[in-house]
């Protein structure tokens, strides 16, 4: 997808992924347990996610519902039906010791996903993405704490038959930081669908393909055209374990310097599957040697196909990302860069059209894309942390579209406070004392100021203008300095006329 | 007793009233039971207790029945003697030294024997029409999808059917009104169409009349042939046991004296039915059977090593010779490089076998055959080899093959032993099988 130019002797990484995500429904995918996380294991089973004998799978159309989304949102092939397969393989975590999955008809197909990498616009294909169950998790005791090396291992089953989606892209990345940024796309537009909270340990889990391509295998001079057989040829590591996409983007940098050192002094890199070790930043071999593994697929007759054709019609999606931007730009008059802020997360945007549609947008889009966003980000919090307390952030919008107290104070005392000691504004503009004083306190004090000077005052009338200063002195004493001087002399003319 | 019938003796209460209040029933040990172990005749689970009822004994206990025990089967249904089971074999009431026939055979001797007046059993591939033809009762496959699955431990799942037992057609039939009918636990099971014998959407005038509201599969048999055409399938009498042979024709000709017609009629792709159906089944065993790794319930091997030896010994220790080799079998089907030589050449047998009995269907209202092709054989031979064991389905698993309905009931005696006669019809033309199998009472 990336169209640059390479030269002889330059080494080209070739990223693909597969992301599994899971999907939020209020049920698992073929039973009628809860997803909802709990601390206690094997909460939430039944004979069916247990894989009793004789309980049968019964599919939870809401996940479904949630894959044609998917599909939708990244413009993909719908079959008229999709149906199962069993994917056969022995695991602890696995409770049938098969994993009922999608084959040779996913739900989606062929679809693709534009991303922005450093102010570009490009295109990810997406390959397929289809639906399948999540295995039960493992927790190995004692020992070297893998599942050889543990004294013994529990299992949990709570997640099992979580609902998953399996995404897969094509070979398209020429960088980890082209991963990132993918990642952070498909996570805003799966939360934009509403079917998959990041926040969810666990919800997001990424196996990369990565390999380095030398210059002269590729035909001409585009990185973008580099062919199967070239692919074919290198050979390739695949990375497992990575949880974010920051993670992702660590985790493949690390790979892709580790290959390139490797073929620079001349040494093969290995076929393999390796194990992204979050805490110490490195890639570890898992096995040396790569067992072509037969999962001896067929179809799972329990389930029977499901027709889809018409549920892409049927079913609506939420405006995404891309043209939320592009929507706020014209409606809002925003700048790309704010409207790219503005639209970084569902939360932000709604938040923005909620403060845009009272008060002023240039007013609302500074106060959220700069202010607000940018305090959290200095605060490493993401806007989820005041998920409940937006209206507080609404108000001193207010404060400040009223008058009542000025921009400087607003955002450099009262946000502070508000995000560093939980204070709502109005709390932190009476006891810090930044109203902007009301019109009728200064008014009084206009009043009294001429009342109890009246020497000034007939200095004023005998034609002294420079009275007028000792006047308004006297009036920002009285109001403690918070009236504006300007006003004051205003309203002092106008006392002495009448 | 002496027939060794039972693999658990335990009596489950059903509601006080119901259609069969009063009515013992045995159960075949692949179906869960609530609190009663459940063991599939294997030692693999030997001491499995099922936290949960299938759905056909929750609608046993809701229609009132007194289930009495827990009936011997071959080891996870794979057998057609009832000798693969761990816990020993069962003999044959109807003709004793004999095996039973499986893999229901506890099932059906339980109601040859009197130990209980109803059973249920599982059909795979003739595991109830089997030990009914050598057992001397009644036994109905119902079409996939009339009767929930949920709750039957599977061994092929996209072939196999829960059906009922009795000494009498119309006893069975009333069972089947009992079990049968849609069930959110099971995404196969289906409404069989309302009113239409099978042939919804088909303009042709039926000869039979419609079921009205209310209408029981009980209710169909009265015995009445009358114009009922019979296609007797002339691949299904080859290389059968003359006697046999002979007892099916007196059968047919008892049914032509009441006014039923017969034709002969061809049915090309079953020469390739025990292949195909033994190809499938293995392969849907060898993913179904996977679960039984020790873990959860079932043997626990007790063994040292990793997770993978350990499950290895768990199914080394826990599963029979039979079930051995047919797990064996159906991976080396599924195996990348020879898929597509067998398992998918199966695929294709199996809907070639459908549209044959669709056409000869279309001819007929009903095929008629020997249930099985010899009377029961004598205890202790079957073992020895298992091949000619599969060929001895021959005429029972092109039914499951084509997921259609199949009744088989006794026809009469060779030599003293039981025969039976195997209808097949039209998918959910269950009715049209109750009617005529009764006329043979
Ligand atoms: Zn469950």
């Amino acid at each position: 997808m990336t169209a640059q130019t390479v030269q002889q002797g330059d080494l080209v990484t070739v990223i693909g992924l597969e992301v599994h995500v899971q999907l939020e429904t209020d049920t698992k995918i073929f039973c009628g347990c809860s997803t909802e996380r709990t601390d206690e294991p094997n909460e939430n089973v039944c004979p069916v996610c247990l894989g009793l004998p004789g309980a049968l799978p019964v599919l939870n159309e809401a996940a479904v519902e949630a894959a044609v989304k998917i599909g939708k949102a990244i413009d993909a092939d719908i079959p008229e039906e999709t149906r199962f397969h069993r994917k056969n393989y022995y695991y602890p975590d696995l409770p049938k010791n098969f994993q009922i999955t999608q084959y040779d008809e996913p739900i989606c197909a062929d679809g693709e996903l534009e991303i922005s990498v450093e102010g570009d616009r490009r295109t990810v294909t997406v390959e397929r993405a289809h639906l399948e169950e999540d295995p039960g998790s493992l927790q190995h005791v004692g020992g070297g704490g893998g599942i050889d090396s543990a004294e013994y291992t529990l299992v949990d089953y709570n997640r099992a038959g979580t609902p998953l989606m399996e995404i897969v892209t094509a070979p398209d990345f020429r960088s980890p930081a082209e991963v990132r940024a993918f990642l952070a796309e498909l996570e805003e537009v799966l939360e934009y669908l509403g079917v998959f909270d990041a926040e969810r340990d666990g919800s997001l889990r990424i196996d990369a393909n990565l390999s380095i391509i030398p210059a002269e295998e590729i035909d001409g001079e585009d990185t973008a055209e580099i062919g199967a057989e070239a692919l074919a040829a290198a050979n390739r590591t695949e990375v497992k374990n990575i949880s974010s996409h920051k993670g992702a983007q660590k985790a493949l940098a690390y790979e892709e310097t580790r290959q390139k050192n490797a073929i620079q002094r001349g040494r093969a890199v290995e076929q393999e599957t390796r194990h992204w070790d979050e805490s110490r930043g490195i890639t570890v071999s898992m096995r040396s040697k790569e067992e072509e593994k037969d999962y001896r697929y067929f179809e799972e007759a329990d389930l029977p196909p499901l027709r889809v054709s018409g549920w892409k019609e049927e079913i609506a999606i939420p405006e995404l990302p891309t043209a939320r931007r592009e929507r706020f730009e014209d409606e809002y008059g925003l700048s790309d860069e704010a409207a790219s802020k503005l639209t970084s997360t569902k939360q932000v945007a709604d938040f923005y059209e909620d403060v845009a549609g009272e008060y002023d947008p240039d007013l609302a889009a500074t106060w959220v894309a700069d202010n607000l966003l940018g305090e959290l980000n200095y605060r490493d919090m993401e806007i989820t942390a005041i998920e409940g307390r937006l209206e507080e952030v609404t108000r001193l919008v207010e404060l400040v579209a009223t008058d009542e107290i000025t921009a400087k104070n607003a955002r450099e005392t009262v946000l502070r406070s508000m995000l560093d000691d939980g204070r709502t504004p109005d709390e932190v503009v009476a006891e810090e004392g930044l109203g902007k004083t009301g019109e009728d306190e200064v008014k009084r004090a206009v009043v009294e100021a001429v009342e109890e000077n009246p020497d000034a005052v007939a200095d004023y009338e005998s034609g002294d203008d420079g009275a007028i200063n000792f006047l308004v002195g006297q009036v920002m004493q009285k109001t403690g300095g918070s009236a504006d001087p300007g006003d004051v002399n205003q309203l002092l003319r106008a006392e002495l006329e009448d | 007793m002496s027939e060794n019938v039972f693999i658990t003796e335990e009596r489950i209460e059903g509601d006080d009233d119901g259609p069969l209040a009063g009515r013992t029933v045995a159960v075949k040990d692949n179906i869960s039971t609530a609190g009663v172990r459940t063991t599939c005749g294997s030692r693999m689970l030997e001491e499995y207790v099922p936290p949960y009822d299938a759905t056909v004994v929750s609608r046993l206990k809701d229609a009132g029945a007194t289930i009495v025990g827990k009936t011997n089967m071959d080891e996870f249904g794979m057998g057609s003697t009832t000798e693969t089971s761990s816990f020993g074999p069962t003999d044959n009431p109807a003709a004793p030294g004999r095996v039973p026939g499986g893999s229901s055979g506890g099932s059906a001797a339980a109601v040859a024997a009197g130990e209980a007046d109803l059973a249920l059993g599982s059909d795979t591939g003739g595991s109830i029409r089997c030990p009914a033809a050598f057992c001397g009762v009644v036994g109905i496959k119902p079409t996939y999808g009339l009767v929930s699955r949920y709750g039957l431990v599977a061994y092929g799942n996209s072939l196999e059917q829960i059906g009922p037992f009795a000494n009498s057609v119309e006893d069975a039939a009333q069972l089947l009104d009992v079990i049968a009918g849609d069930d959110e636990h099971d995404a196969t099971t289906r409404e069989p169409p309302r009113g239409s014998d099978g042939r919804t959407g088909d303009a042709r005038e039926t000869r039979e009349p419609q079921l009205e509201n209310g209408a029981s599969y009980a209710d169909a048999a009265t015995g009445d042939v009358d114009g009922l055409q019979i296609g007797v399938p002339t691949e299904l009498l080859e290389g059968a046991d003359e006697g046999v042979v002979e007892t099916f024709w007196d059968a047919i000709a008892d049914l032509e004296d009441r006014g039923a017609e017969y034709h002969e009629v061809s049915l090309p792709s079953v020469e390739h039915a025990v292949e195909a159906y033994y190809v499938i089944a293995m392969s849907e065993a060898s993913s179904n059977l996977a679960r039984f790794d020790g873990v959860r319930y079932g043997h626990d091997a007790d063994a040292e090593g990793n997770w993978n030896e350990t499950f290895a010994q768990a199914r080394e220790e826990g599963f029979g010779d039979e079930v051995k080799r047919r797990i064996l079998l159906g991976t080396y089907a599924l195996s990348a490089g020879y898929h597509d030589k067998y398992y998918k050449k199966a695929q294709d047998a199996r809907a070639w076998v459908k549209q044959d009995f669709d056409e000869a269907l279309e001819e007929a209202d009903v095929l008629a055959s020997p249930t099985m092709p010899v009377p029961p054989f004598e205890r202790g031979k079957s073992l020895e080899d298992p091949l000619q064991m599969y060929l001895a389905d021959a005429n029972t698993v092109p039914v499951n093959l084509a997921d259609l309905p199949a009744i088989s009931v006794p026809a009469g005696e060779t030599d003293g032993l039981p025969v039976g006669l195997q209808l097949v019809g039209p998918a959910f033309g269950e009715e049209r099988l109750i009617r005529a199998a009764s006329a043979l009472e």
